[in-house]
């Protein structure tokens, strides 16, 4: 059984061996589950035993594509790189732009997958069915840009590269993978998983193709839908702010954090805004298949880098107490070079920085010092000084030297930058996300912020509200398509006619629903082999306990426990699910 | 004659002209076949621009040994008479005639209705 769009090829790579095989696709997954963060998150469930060590040798890298990944459908190049996250425990997966999935699909396969540990630093290199193993010892302890730079000279620009910097070797609990210089799969420590297996680099090489049936006919349809749908001002802001714009729609929701989200609003926003950051834009780039083209190349003084995401302008800036657009941008580089995650690099700071500012714990860094935040970052990435506890992550510093109650994380991941107590929907989405908080499983503050379709500061429907926004990420995701094609989202319709154009098989909108439905409980149903359920979908007690500070317009309130609990007990209803947050045994067999 | 412009400033580098270049051409989604290879990359950290576009200037046409080659307001290959000695890849200006199995595949701008200027979703691409 197999089907149109996928290779139905898994290239298996032996790291401790130094072999590989290949294998057909679980097909059986792929009707259930379709490709990227579905079809991982499948694969992890079957193959990775319950209670393993994330950084032990029974860890896998699973690299997946989809169906679409290769075609010209629009904004289709992502790649999921999946593990169990060293920093949760849970199943994560993340989503990486560029080319490498892209690569990876035209040279021959629906999945990569790297198991076991090598003996010494290496690097993979797989052009079409050619796979190869080179010693990478030279590359060791590199940066993460100065590395892909020797292997591009090396090989040159036909292959794609991903690669580790020294936060990866190092086996930070905060560690990415980057991919053309400035694409991250970046959280849960997904960097460690590949640095624990000793792989400093992957590159990828693909001459193939991808058949479709009609392909005419397809490619002219797809070419409407690029033109009559991606291309229209709800999703063309990427290209002409990229995220930045979210910075100013923040703000006015008032849910930028503060200094460690001790308050929200910095009042002199507008000094790092997008568009000052965007006078210093030298060029546009997008992944492969892309369309909208989101990432801003811009370079302030001596700083570089394709971005900043909102993300890590807020994690960089404000919430750091730093309003330089030029660190800002620093802070970014140097989190990308030494292969930090600049989500949870910036929130680990910015709470070190209360720490020391409470008298609490001195890590030699305060509010508002850029200085000594970008050298933190290097510390943090070599495990130097404080770094070698910083680079856990504040649930382990903060359960080490006190201050759990302003460690603002769920599970032992990081907040993106979000303040939920002025998007209390955001509160239940960074509880529930499958791999602690994270802001791409539901995006309270669309709703609840910028289209102020429902009220933001009360739990009455957010259960309801996350489920629908998680059910269509679910699926989005695993049709491997951006998060930024927004009008997809939620049109089941338009994303069932995308399959039966590339499948040639018969997809309706309900079904697709059914997927997102299904991967949001597979997810979940690996995290409870692990022992997770409602005692872990919490939130930080300062959300509950301390009033929002600053002067924006969510400014005094709170999330009371009962509002939490209630809207834990929503989407629980809403899901199917126990009320103490475990799944039905008959869900989990019709999962399988 | 009308001919491929590419504004590089314009352009992100999602290769969908070479995506959409080889359904129409050669019945897959394959960029390696595609007779057009325009990219964005980094070196070194810096964004570059490769721009692999036929431009009409015949050099391959006055090259070929076997007469195979014919521009007029564009370009055919007859593949009868191609020996695929590749003179025309070798004295291409913008490296983008493809040899494959003994002949050569070089862009006829969809004679003259380029579907890549229809495709690319920044307007990088026009013909004028």
């Amino acid at each position: 059984m197999t089907m149109m769009g996928y290779q139905n090829k898994v290239l298996r790579v032996d790291l401790k061996e130094k072999k590989s095989s290949t294998e057909p696709l679980r097909m059986d997954f792929a009707r259930k589950y379709i490709g990227s963060k579905g079809l991982a998150i499948r694969y992890m469930y079957e193959e990775l035993k319950p209670g393993i060590d994330p950084l032990g040798e029974e860890n896998k890298l699973f690299l997946t594509t989809g169906p679409l990944t290769g075609t010209p459908v629009p904004c289709s190049g992502k790649l999921s790189v999946a593990a169990k996250s060293p920093a949760t425990g849970t199943m994560n997966d993340c989503s990486i732009g560029g080319h490498v999935g892209i690569k990876i699909k035209f040279a021959g396969y629906d999945m990569v997958i790297f198991e076991g540990m090598a003996e010494a630093p290496c690097y993979v290199v797989i052009e079409d069915d050619k796979v190869e193993f080179f010693d990478a010892s030279d590359l060791w302890g590199l940066g993460s840009h100065e590395a892909e730079a020797l292997l591009a000279e090396k090989y040159g620009r036909e292959y794609s590269i991903m690669s580790i910097g020294p936060a990866g070797e190092n086996l930070s609990n905060m560690a990415c993978i980057n991919s053309d210089y400035y694409r991250q799969a970046g959280r849960g420590g997904i960097g460690a998983v590949m640095g624990s297996k000793k792989m400093k680099a992957i590159l990828i090489k693909g001459t193939g193709g991808v058949k479709v049936a009609d392909i005419e006919k397809t490619t002219d349809r797809i070419l409407e839908i690029l033109h009559e749908d991606v291309l229209q001002e709800d999703n063309t802001y990427v290209y002409d702010e990229g995220t930045t714009a979210f910075l100013e729609a923040c703000e006015d929701g008032g849910i930028v954090p503060f200094k460690n989200f001790s308050s929200a609003n910095d009042p002199e926003w507008e000094k790092y805004n997008g568009s000052v950051l965007l006078q210093y834009r030298e060029g546009k780039r997008g992944c492969g298949s892309c369309g909208l083209g989101c990432g801003n190349f811009l370079k302030i003084g001596n700083a570089v880098c394709e971005g900043p995401e909102y993300e890590t302008i807020a994690a960089g800036g404000p919430n750091a107490g730093i309003k330089d657009p030029e660190h800002i941008v620093k802070f970014n580089e140097v989190c990308d070079n030494m292969g930090l995650d600049t989500i949870s690099t910036g929130d680990t700071i910015a709470w070190a920085m209360e720490m020391t500012e409470k008298g609490i714990h001195d890590f030699g860094v305060r509010f508002g010092q850029s200085k000594e935040m970008l050298e933190m970052i290097e510390k943090i990435a070599r495990k130097e000084g404080p770094g070698a506890d910083l680079c856990h992550g504040v649930k382990y510093c903060s359960e080490k030297y006190g201050g759990t109650d302003f460690a603002m994380q769920v599970k032992g991941l990081e907040f993106p930058e979000y303040e939920p107590r002025g998007s209390w929907g955001m509160a239940l989405s960074y509880a529930i996300s499958d791999r602690g908080a994270c802001h791409m499983r539901a995006y309270a503050p669309n709703e609840e912020v910028f289209a102020a379709s429902i009220p933001p500061y009360t739990e009455k429907g957010k259960g309801k509200m996350v489920y629908e926004l998680q059910v269509s990420n679910a699926v989005k995701f695993s049709l491997c398509l951006c998060d930024f094609w927004g009008t997809i989202s939620g049109n089941y319709e338009g994303m069932a006619e995308l399959m039966r154009l590339i499948t040639n098989e018969d997809w309706t909108a309900e079904e697709m629903f059914d997927v997102g439905v299904r991967v949001i409980n597979i997810g979940r149903a690996f995290n409870q082999r692990e022992g997770f359920n409602r005692a872990h979908d919490t939130i930080p007690k300062r959300l509950v306990k301390e009033a929002l500070g600053g002067e924006g317009p969510a400014a005094g309130q709170r999330i009371p426990q009962e509002a939490f609990d209630d809207m834990l007990d929503q989407y629980y209803e809403v899901m199917g699910w126990n009320r103490d947050g475990t799944i039905p045994e008959e869900i989990i067999q019709s999962l399988l | 004659m009308k001919r491929l412009k590419f504004n590089k400033t314009s352009c992100i580098g999602c290769q969908l002209c070479a995506q959409v270049c080889s359904a129409y051409k050669e019945g897959e989604y394959i960029p390696s076949k595609a007779r057009i290879a325009i990219e964005t990359y980094y070196d070194r950290g810096e964004l570059k621009y490769a721009d692999h576009f036929c431009i009409l200037c015949g050099i391959c046409a006055r090259n070929c040994p076997a007469g195979a080659i014919k521009m007029d307001e564009y370009i055919t290959v007859d593949h009868d008479k191609c020996i695929g000695c590749g003179a025309c890849a070798e004295k291409c200006p913008k490296k983008v005639v493809r040899i494959r199995d003994e002949k050569s595949y070089i862009c006829d701008t969809c004679k003259g209705d380029p579907k890549c200027v229809k495709t690319c979703p920044q307007h990088a691409l026009t013909f004028e």
